[in-house]
């Protein structure tokens, strides 16, 4: 592939709490390129959200700080940007999509003017009539129906799914390079899901924009990935094309993931979910903060002493755990003990 | 919308019969009216019998009640107890002045308030936000009386030390007001301090509703989707967050318009003014009734206009009201 759009680089944001400094993202580092999209994985407060949060400078500060680290925006880093250049980055060549479409649109102005905001925030200059046939453009790409009378709609007056699509709109009014959507299906329906993610492809495809989808749900990821980004305690644990995430991962943590997923394609006959609880950041435990739920760690001392790095197996395939080689077998007593085929690849560069 | 705001004033009818009622029976449970009449060295039995049988006073309750009410619009409140002389035209000239003074200072209160509630909100824990806070709980807590004789004592001292009248101690109007502009400027003059006594409090409350509002407002989702949008720090708080943060406090700030009309009573006495304040002072202590019902109806009035003005405000900031 080409230079990425988007790279950022060892990034740490740390939050101020009455109870100490707590490190919510620890040296993440990932890229995004022209066009594709990344899928970030992990459970609440792994630090999926304040990754991108951080990028556009987004984080409360105070008590929020970003301690180190890049962020590159085709070679620019965001980072050292002051306020106003950071605006014109926000909505421009960053568009971001939010959880909840039921709370992050104003109840009090229409929603075709806060779409209309967002494009006439970037181009002062364009005439009031102009934009706005292009918001009911936006509102028609997004299978809004009746986009001309929808326009001076309030929120209230539309349904849950309606909202995000109307959020996706605004997020493609400026044709973005990088679209940013943290859990845009968390919070509708399941058959809505699929509407929005039908609509949130199509946005995609027209702007060509490279996409960070951050979501905890493996079947958006399975459907919209190309490739994945999995994060624990606010690390990255590993990094793989969406295949390779799915048919043989290669980290405890994401094995866990793919094994406690229902899927009725498969002969499951149960699911084997990870014990325990997400580590809180305040305490989070020393070595691999993924050691105390960890059955291929089993409490070996490496793990609980050792922070492992992320080791790079090959082309963009990288992992954070000391004993990656045992994957093939531990994936194997998961499928014994679950009773459904996890397809393995077998890839001769692996290590 | 217009539905809505005809929906309000209708319901808005019923309540004022309903406050007319109840001012009538709690005054009817004060006495006899005529108690006063009664001690008068030279007064005859016959006299006193004769006003009875004029004012209806040996009606039954809800005759009484009705006679009174149907006076109201036909006769403009009726007359005093004892001497024939209308109410009416006292009653418009001492409303007119104390709606001048209240809603100056509801305006001018409200304006300051909402402009420090935003500055201290977007501003949280900065010294401009603890001097806020400091001094409105100052405000807060202060007697207007005492404050208004501060202002004055202000004043004087200024006039001692350099021999200028900045402001007028007392009075509506100066010996010659003059005419059409001069007139209202010399208003205006003489409402300053009256108007600053009486605005402290409500400066003090309201900032404090409209603080509290906006940082609720700024910490939620759609303000963030604003900043994400990239548009000027400015802008979110005018556009997204001012706008939804004003909804509780045009509420409050309605809601305590009683409170200013009951803090004019001891401003206008403090500051001589010929105000409903001092009128009804006046009235009570000659144990009028009928000048006292009129004062409290009219308060009644005022008030159920201002609570409606709240609801209009209310459903034009907030669509989800107007719709519903």
């Amino acid at each position: 592939m080409t230079e990425p759009l988007l790279s950022i680089e060892g990034l740490v944001t740390q939050f101020d709490t009455p109870d100490g400094t707590v490190r919510a993202v620890d040296g993440v580092s990932y890229d995004v390129y022209p066009g594709e999209t990344v899928g970030v994985v992990g459970e609440s407060g792994s630090g999926k959200s304040v990754t991108v949060m951080s990028v556009l400078g987004l984080i409360p500060q105070p008590p929020g700080r970003i301690a180190e680290g890049r962020v590159l925006l085709e070679g620019n880093d965001l980072l050292t940007f002051s306020n106003a250049q950071l605006r014109k980055v926000r909505g421009k060549d960053i568009a971001m999509i939010f959880q909840d479409p039921m709370t992050s649109l104003n109840p009090v102005l229409t929603v075709g003017s806060q779409i209309a905001e967002a494009i006439e925030t970037h181009a002062p200059d364009l005439e009031d009539d102009a934009i706005r046939k292009r918001v009911v453009d936006l509102l028609a790409l997004v299978d809004v129906p009746n986009p001309d009378d929808r326009f001076d709609q309030y929120p209230h007056e539309y349904s849950g799914g309606m909202r995000q699509r109307a959020m996706i709109a605004m997020a493609i009014a400026n044709e973005p390079k990088i679209l940013i959507a943290d859990e845009p299906t968390t919070a509708l329906d399941v058959t809505i899901q699929a509407q929005v993610l039908e609509v949130l492809k199509r946005a995609q495809d027209e702007t060509n924009a490279g996409t960070i989808l951050i979501t905890h749900d493996l079947g958006v990821i399975a459907e919209m990935a190309d490739r994945v980004v999995v994060m624990y305690g606010g690390r990255v644990v590993e990094t793989g094309t969406v295949e390779e995430i799915f048919h043989s991962p290669r980290h405890p943590y994401t094995l866990g993931l793919l094994s406690s997923l229902p899927r009725p394609d498969t002969d499951l006959e149960r699911l084997e979910p990870i014990p325990g609880q997400p580590p809180s950041l305040i305490t989070l435990p020393s070595g691999c903060a993924f050691h105390p739920r960890c059955r291929l760690g089993n409490n070996r001392e490496r793990c609980q002493f050792e922070t492992p790095e992320l080791i790079e197996l090959g082309a963009g395939r990288r992992t954070a755990c000391h004993f990656h080689d045992e994957m093939d077998e531990q994936v194997r007593l998961i499928e014994q003990a679950t009773g459904a085929q996890i397809e393995i690849e077998t890839e001769a560069d692996d290590t | 919308m217009l539905n809505y705001a005809l929906r309000r004033f209708l319901i808005s009818i019923p309540i004022i019969l309903i406050a007319t009622f109840i001012i009538f029976w709690m005054i009817s449970l004060t006495g006899d009216p005529l108690q006063d009449m009664r001690q008068l060295p030279n007064i005859t039995t016959e006299q006193i019998q004769r006003v009875r049988d004029m004012r209806g006073l040996d009606d039954p309750f809800y005759v009484q009640y009705v006679v009174w009410l149907q006076q109201i619009p036909t006769a403009g409140f009726g007359e005093y107890l004892i001497s024939p002389r209308p109410i009416g035209p006292d009653l418009q000239r001492v409303l007119i002045h104390t709606l001048q003074l209240v809603i100056a200072a509801e305006v001018i209160a409200f304006i300051i308030a909402v402009v420090l509630g935003t500055l201290s909100a977007t501003r949280q824990y900065s010294i401009f936000d603890y001097t806020t806070t400091t001094l409105s709980f100052i405000g807060y807590a202060m007697p207007a009386f005492w404050f208004a004789l501060i202002l004055q004592v202000i004043v004087i001292q200024i006039f001692e030390l350099t021999g200028v009248r900045i402001l007028p101690l007392a009075n509506l109007s100066s010996a010659n007001p003059g005419t059409g502009l001069a007139f209202v400027w010399d208003r205006i003059l003489h409402l300053v301090l009256p108007v600053m006594s009486l605005a402290i409090f409500s400066i003090a409350s309201y900032s404090r509703y409209m603080r509290a509002s906006m940082l609720e407002v700024v910490g939620s989702d759609y303000v963030r989707t604003a900043r994400a949008k990239g548009l000027r720090e400015g802008t979110i708080t005018r556009r997204h967050a001012m706008r939804n943060a004003l909804i509780p406090t045009v509420t409050v700030a309605a809601l305590s318009f009683g409170t200013l009309l009951s803090g004019s009573i001891v401003v206008e006495t403090v500051f001589g003014l010929d105000g409903m304040g001092r009128y009804l002072f006046v009235m009570i202590q000659s144990r009028d009734p009928y000048p006292i019902m009129a004062v409290l109806v009219i308060t009644a009035v005022v008030i159920i206009m201002f609570n409606l003005i709240a609801d209009l405000v209310y459903g034009y900031l907030d669509p989800r009201i107007r719709h519903g």
